[in-house]
């Protein structure tokens, strides 16, 4: 599951665009063609993303007239029916028409009930995002933790101990590491309740004590991840000429470690983090169903298991807007990381 | 072979893999019982000298299902794996051969895959499509196209801009001899390595969707299946999810393990060279 996204530098525009040129040009025209160039590389994705999105709906054949009128139906009501929804149109006026309508906020209404998909979404993005957030909380703190101090202490038991947890934890499947846990903390050793959800506003502890499992359950992979990606980037960060002159300058490790080595070395791990953040998302799918949670990544799998293609038209578009917006942030670090571009600004 | 033979890691991951493989070939021919058929004197029964792993909910056994389940799950990993290649490959080296255009628009499209949400996109589109394995297979595949791309690209964008392919073009080579004489060696290594990693992860995702319980008509056993039904009786048998679930992860570790030794080639460490003799001499 982990060597398939590393160092992915062509995914990810920052990466590709190369050191930021002409010392004169101020920061403000340098941010300027940063966002434009990200708006040229996101808009073709998300275009393209979303034309995946809505084909699928209609490859698949599935129209509300089969789920309104039941099997009773007629070839010229089903035909009628399509023609009021304008399903007989070709696909890709449909697709700028439902386009135009989802940019405003708009996914249409579920074919089995009629409630508003955007409506039900929101519902329930709170609980995905808590897990999702809490998880990569604890990607960031758990991997940078272990990844720094695999390379701060290199060679040692520590750095060892860091590669074999890499290792494992690379061929453990999430939903795998999610049946362990409750099999430990909720039936051998009963200390937290194996399932469902409460909002935070309710009881912040019980909000915590819930999402905690599916947080770990989902971030473990990107974990390891980032630990070997960083302990990577370092380890070749501190054999640089610019460190043994600090060194030789006298400057403290700490002051080379957050200085010199942390700016120059995170790169191929912040690059990881944006790459992971679709599995993180995605993954909910997966978490949710096992811990019983309402998520939305449940709320898709069931909408697509049925048949409902406007839940899983406007799921799978919340979920690739929120992977770019996540993915244009992780840009933005990594451009500032990036000493060459900083020096300029 | 013999240079991923050269390492531990490599010895045990191929033999790891061999039986898997085997169980996946021969397993539905070794089962003790019919894994469809239900036994309602023995329901979620324990290890015993009839039922080597017990029963699940509905009296079948565990073991029997474990085995015949092994040829759905890997299959369905594997030709995940051969539709990514196919679809990562090519468009790869069409890309580095066939001109800019071609280069952006592939760029974006792999691009695109990369970003959509994995796991969410496997089950709308194996769910929306007619929920078949077919479906789910060739939604895997799509997904795990990019590292193929990827990995091809690199591979391969340094030797068309090299100046003995330049000069192998003065000299008349056609497009496909520079292909086959100086692009290929140098794109199979990489997407040999790649193909062992991506086998691991396509296994954890058709797992993940078997598990959801797409992509499979219910009395089929799958291993991800199995640990769906293990998991709504926890209670009565706390540890039904070890098997399957130590299945899965022995198979997608020695997919990783391979992967490794295919990088890395030959032992770092010395304590590897009595491995090293053992397999000289073998072979």
């Amino acid at each position: 599951m982990t060597a398939t996204v590393v160092e992915s530098t062509w995914a990810n525009p920052a990466a590709v665009a190369g050191p930021a040129r002409g010392g004169a040009v101020p920061a403000v025209a340098g941010a300027a063609r940063w966002l434009l160039r990200t708006l040229a590389l996101t808009v073709p994705v998300f275009l393209f993303a979303t034309f995946l999105t809505f084909l699928l709906g209609a490859v698949s054949g599935l129209s509300p007239a089969g789920l309104l009128l039941g099997d009773a139906a007629t070839p010229a009501d089903v035909a009628r029916v399509r023609a009021e929804l304008g399903l007989d149109r070709p696909v890709l006026v449909q697709y700028v028409d439902w386009l135009s309508h989802v940019v405003r906020g708009d996914f249409g209404s579920s074919w089995l009930n009629g409630v508003s998909v955007s409506s039900q979404i929101g519902d329930r993005l709170s609980v995905s995002l808590s897990v999702a957030g809490f998880a990569l909380l604890i990607a960031v703190v758990a991997g940078t933790a272990l990844g720094v101090g695999a390379a701060v202490w290199r060679g040692t038991w520590f750095d060892r101990a860091v590669t074999v947890f890499c290792s494992v934890v690379a061929a453990l499947p999430p939903f795998v590491v999610a049946v362990a846990l409750i099999v430990v903390f909720s039936v051998l050793l009963p200390l937290v309740p194996s399932a469902g959800y409460v909002p935070f506003d309710q009881d912040p502890g019980m909000w915590l004590t819930l999402i905690t499992l599916p947080a770990v359950a989902l971030s473990l992979d990107a974990v390891a991840d980032i630990a070997r990606q960083l302990r990577t980037g370092l380890a070749g960060a501190y054999r640089e000429n610019y460190v043994l002159g600090a060194v030789v300058r006298g400057l403290g490790p700490r002051r080379i470690l957050f200085n010199h080595v942390l700016r120059n070395g995170a790169g191929p791990a912040l690059s990881v983090l944006g790459l992971r953040i679709p599995m993180l998302v995605g993954g909910a799918v997966v978490t949710e169903s096992i811990f019983g949670m309402s998520g939305f990544g449940r709320f898709a799998a069931d909408g697509a298991l049925r048949g409902d293609v406007p839940v899983v038209q406007g799921t799978l578009v919340v979920a690739i807007v929120l992977v770019l917006v996540a993915n244009t942030i992780v840009d933005a670090l990594l451009l500032r990381l990036r000493p060459a571009a900083r020096r300029r600004s | 072979m013999r240079r991923v033979l050269a390492g531990r890691v490599g010895v045990v991951s191929v033999a790891v893999l061999a039986v898997i493989a085997l169980l996946a070939a021969f397993g539905p021919l070794l089962a003790p019982h019919d894994p469809l058929l239900q036994d309602p004197r023995a329901i979620l029964a324990g290890p015993s000298a009839q039922h080597w792993l017990g029963t699940d909910n509905l009296g079948r056994d565990v073991l029997s299902r474990l085995l015949a389940g092994s040829t759905l799950s890997l299959v369905a990993g594997v030709e995940a794996v051969a539709v990514g290649l196919v679809l990562g490959v090519v468009p790869a080296l069409l890309s580095v051969h066939l001109g800019r255009v071609v280069e952006w628009v592939s760029l974006r499209v792999m691009e695109t895959f990369v970003t959509l949400p994995f796991l969410v996109f496997a089950v709308a589109m194996t769910a929306l499509l007619g929920n078949g394995l077919q479906q789910a297979m060739l939604a895997v595949g799509i997904l795990i196209a990019p590292g193929f791309y990827r990995v091809t690209r690199a591979a391969a964008l340094p030797v068309a801009t090299a100046q003995y392919v330049e000069a192998a073009v003065l000299a008349g080579a056609s497009p496909w001899t520079v292909l086959r004489r100086h692009v290929w060696p140098k794109v199979v290594p990489a997407v040999a390595v790649s193909t062992a990693s991506l086998l691991g992860a396509s296994l954890v995702i058709v797992s993940s969707l078997t598990f959801l319980g797409i992509g499979i008509t219910p009395p089929t056993p799958t291993w991800g299946g199995m640990l769906a039904t293990d998991l709504q009786y926890l209670y009565q048998r706390p540890f039904g999810p070890f098997v399957p679930a130590a299945l899965i992860v022995a198979t997608v570790g020695a997919c990783n393990g391979l992967a490794d030794a295919l990088r890395d080639g030959p032992s770092r460490r010395p304590a590897r060279r009595k491995v090293v003799a053992d397999v000289a001499a073998s072979t």
